[in-house]
């Protein structure tokens, strides 16, 4: 069994691993520090009513297509099952097999993308996710993936630690002093990322995340299928970029107890947060039109690209 | 302001100043260097003289870099300019500005070093880069080769790297000399005594404390205030609210009660002797430096016998932002310094053109000749004077890297002086960082790195 959960990768990389130990432990310091608070967040009563799922999910039929494949970036992974009936329906639905690959893919993606709305809640599967309506980029990510992979596209993670640009500072961290504290010990433990689909011998990234509306309240670009978020919407640690067949072991669990056990009420008060953000980004799109607006901010942010080059540095 | 009967001629004050910087003024002069050097005044230079310089300055660094630097030359097709664009200084507009995030965008390890090398303008010496060096051992291998890496770290712990050649760091040092003394004109001498506010230019890479090496050729006796060397990691960590973090920051605080009392010592006596001072750099460790001296209900009376300049930002605390004017009146009633000799420069790591206060209003003045300023609104297109927007610029002298920068500052631009009468627009005295961005400053940093919220 260790050999496959080798294999697909259920074993946190180095890189995580690294990241994450020094997440524990700073986080472990922060929650020792704030236990008297950390107890009056639990008894804390926070109103939050979740938000409501936007699409209708479209119905199964046993003699939908799907493909079923025990290939690396194409099988099922932690969290990422592309063989729920729910998934091959949506599949067939967003025009799976009938639409050239890269079409296909760039539809998921704008489905996704704009359809589950941003929330924070720990992790589960992509079934859980699409009755839901909403999740955090992973939850966002792994649905992807699972799209992609159920109509035989390999697709993959790409995750980072970030440092956020301050508006995302604003909506996770503000809220809440105590948030403030884990933001600072946290540095390196907030994982974020986006998804890869391989089409014709690329790997075509996917910054499914945020949804137009999020950007918007931001005062970023809405970014494309293709188009990367690094730059833009974050700037990510260095060296702490990993592409993964599944999201690892642990991750789950750890998001559970982070979430329900310690602080339940910080969580209410992001999740509140981020839905007021929603609801701004929603009124400017709606008073300058989704495309006005993104030719509007990629004016003033155009950044350069950078293909790296050697020069004389000798390498040893 | 009283003026010395035998006040030195202006003149005679520059060619003093030219013949101590004999080493930073290059052989053959570049275009954007003669706009730097040629000037007498390099904040009073007539309209129509200033534009002439500013053309061919700017026109030969855009054109420089178009020709040897891969990166910036995709950027200007992309936006579909060519050198041949630029007729005129009204096709400034015209030239694609690159947002100081960029100069943040670094990847890790080996590639770093590659990043370096692509965003700098033109061939590099040979560099051997092993596999696990730092980000401190790549920057000194660098610097090693005759080059002057340097960074000013943000509050997300992302620095921004600036690889100048020798050259463009010279013609740096030069205009950040040329410019303070030329405003604090005629208080400059050679024979004085200064004190450095900052980390030992010769000791660390910050870009803020790097530039600061002129100051040992323009003023003969210059103590440091800072002399242990500060590198990237340290200041890295001492930002983060870890053990490690607490465990930096605590030898710090130890390390700066000392400083303060250095500081305090060294005004005693020389205020003894009646001795002639300047200090320059971070204006928080003055602060501090203040407190101290009304703590023990000290006051000293240098009068026109001293000046401070600083730079880097106005936050003393965490939470407390000290207004300029404020600072200007305690240090005129600690240390008897008059408003008039109290300046400061606004400047950043990214560029090598420096505003500094006028004298009579505090205004900062933007130079002319080599470096053209603007003012962005969100649209990325310039806004009228007097309107608020993101600081830009067109620096001439940048040659090791394309020097055309949206700022996150926001500031409002003056077409002139509302004080004095010197050919220049203007800054507002005070600049504060666009919202939505992180803020930054080089004394903020130091701030940060000092940690002196030990007081409270
Ligand atoms: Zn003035």
């Amino acid at each position: 069994m260790f050999r496959e959960w080798k294999d697909k990768e259920y074993i946190p990389p180095k890189t995580m691993v690294k990241l994450f130990t020094k997440g524990t432990f700073a986080l472990s310091k922060v929650i020792i520090k704030n236990l008297n608070k950390l107890k009056k967040n639990r008894m804390e009563k926070v109103e939050y009513i979740p938000p409501k799922r936007k699409y209708k999910l479209p119905s199964y039929n046993p003699n939908m297509k799907y493909i079923k494949s025990d290939e690396k970036y194409l099988r099922p992974t932690l969290y990422c099952n592309p063989y729920a009936k729910e998934i091959i329906a949506l599949a067939n639905h967003l025009g799976a097999f009938e639409k050239e690959p890269y079409e296909y893919a760039r539809d998921v993606f704008e489905f996704v993308k704009r359809n589950i709305i941003l929330q924070i809640l720990p992790l589960d599967g992509v079934v859980a996710t699409l009755r839901r309506g909403y999740g955090t980029c992973l939850h966002k990510i792994s649905l992807f993936i699972a799209l992609c992979r159920v109509a035989g596209l390999k697709a993959r993670y790409k995750l980072y630690a970030l440092t956020m640009i301050q508006q995302w500072y604003e909506t996770f961290v503000q809220p809440d002093p105590l948030m403030q504290e884990w933001y600072n010990a946290m540095g390196y433990f907030m994982l974020h990322g986006e998804g890869e689909v391989l089409i014709d011998g690329k790997w075509i990234v996917a910054d499914v995340g945020p949804t137009p509306e999020r950007q918007a309240s931001a005062g970023i670009p809405i970014t494309k299928f293709g188009e990367d978020s690094i730059g833009i919407w974050f700037q990510a640690i260095p060296g702490s970029i990993m592409r993964v067949e599944s999201l690892p072991l642990g991750l789950g669990m750890a998001s559970k107890i982070l979430m329900e056990k310690i602080a339940p009420s910080s969580v209410k008060k992001i999740n509140n947060s981020i839905l007021k953000q929603y609801e701004k980004g929603k009124k400017i799109l709606e008073e300058i039109g989704e495309e006005e607006y993104d030719k509007k901010v990629r004016k003033g942010y155009k950044m350069p690209k950078i293909e790296l080059e050697r020069k004389s540095i000798i390498f040893e | 302001m009283k003026k010395f009967g035998t006040m030195i001629e202006f003149k005679e004050y520059i060619k003093k100043l030219n013949e101590r910087l004999k080493k930073y003024i290059p052989a053959s002069l570049l275009p954007s260097e003669e706009a730097l050097y040629k000037p007498l005044n390099i904040f009073d230079v007539p309209k129509k003289e200033a534009d002439e310089y500013k053309y061919k300055a700017i026109k030969y660094a855009f054109k420089h870099h178009y020709e040897n630097n891969s990166f910036y030359r995709k950027f200007c097709k992309e936006n579909d300019v060519r050198p041949d664009d630029i007729k005129s200084i009204d096709d400034f507009v015209k030239i694609p500005l690159i947002p100081d995030k960029f100069y943040k965008t670094y990847p890790a390890g080996k590639e770093f070093a590659m990043w370096l090398a692509t965003i700098y303008t033109g061939e590099l010496p040979n560099i051997v880069i092993r596999k696990n060096d730092s980000y401190d051992d790549i920057i000194k291998k660098f610097n090693d080769a005759g080059l002057v890496i340097s960074y000013s770290s943000g509050t997300s712990g992302r620095h921004t790297f600036i690889p100048r050649d020798k050259r463009t760091f010279y013609n740096s040092e030069y205009g950040i000399a040329k410019s303070v003394v030329t405003m604090i004109y005629p208080f400059w001498e050679y024979d004085i005594n200064g004190y450095l506010l900052m980390p030992n230019p010769f000791k660390t890479n910050v870009f803020a404390g790097k530039v600061c090496s002129v100051y040992f050729d323009v003023i003969k006796n210059v103590e440091v205030a800072i002399d242990r060397e500060i590198t990237a990691d340290i200041i890295q960590a001492a930002m983060q609210d870890n053990l490690k973090g607490k465990i930096v920051r605590y030898a710090m605080q130890r390390e700066n009660r000392k400083m303060i009392n250095r500081i305090v010592k060294w005004l005693k006596e020389q205020h003894k002797q009646k001795n002639k001072i300047a200090m320059v750099g971070a204006p928080f460790i003055l602060y501090f430096v203040m407190e101290e001296l009304k703590k023990s209900g000290e006051t000293f009376d240098f009068g026109e016998n001293g000046a401070v300049a600083t730079g880097g930002g106005w936050k003393i605390y965490e939470d407390k932002r000290m207004p300029v004017e404020e600072f200007r009146k305690m240090v005129e009633e600690v240390l008897g310094i008059p408003p008039e000799y109290c300046l400061d420069l606004y400047g950043m790591v990214e560029g090598n053109g420096w505003m500094v206060h006028c004298p009579e209003g505090h205004y900062l003045h933007v130079p002319t000749t080599y470096y053209h300023a603007m003012v962005i609104d969100e649209n990325g297109e310039p806004v009228a004077y007097g309107e608020k927007g993101r600081f830009a610029f067109l620096d001439g002298l940048a040659l090791s890297y394309p020097g055309f920068i949206i700022s996150g500052d926001e500031v409002r631009m003056l077409e002139e002086c509302p004080c004095c009468h010197r050919n220049t627009p203007v800054l507002e005295p005070e600049v504060k960082r666009a919202k939505g961005d992180e803020m930054r400053g080089c004394a903020e940093e130091m701030r940060r790195v000092l940690s002196m919220d030990m007081s409270r």
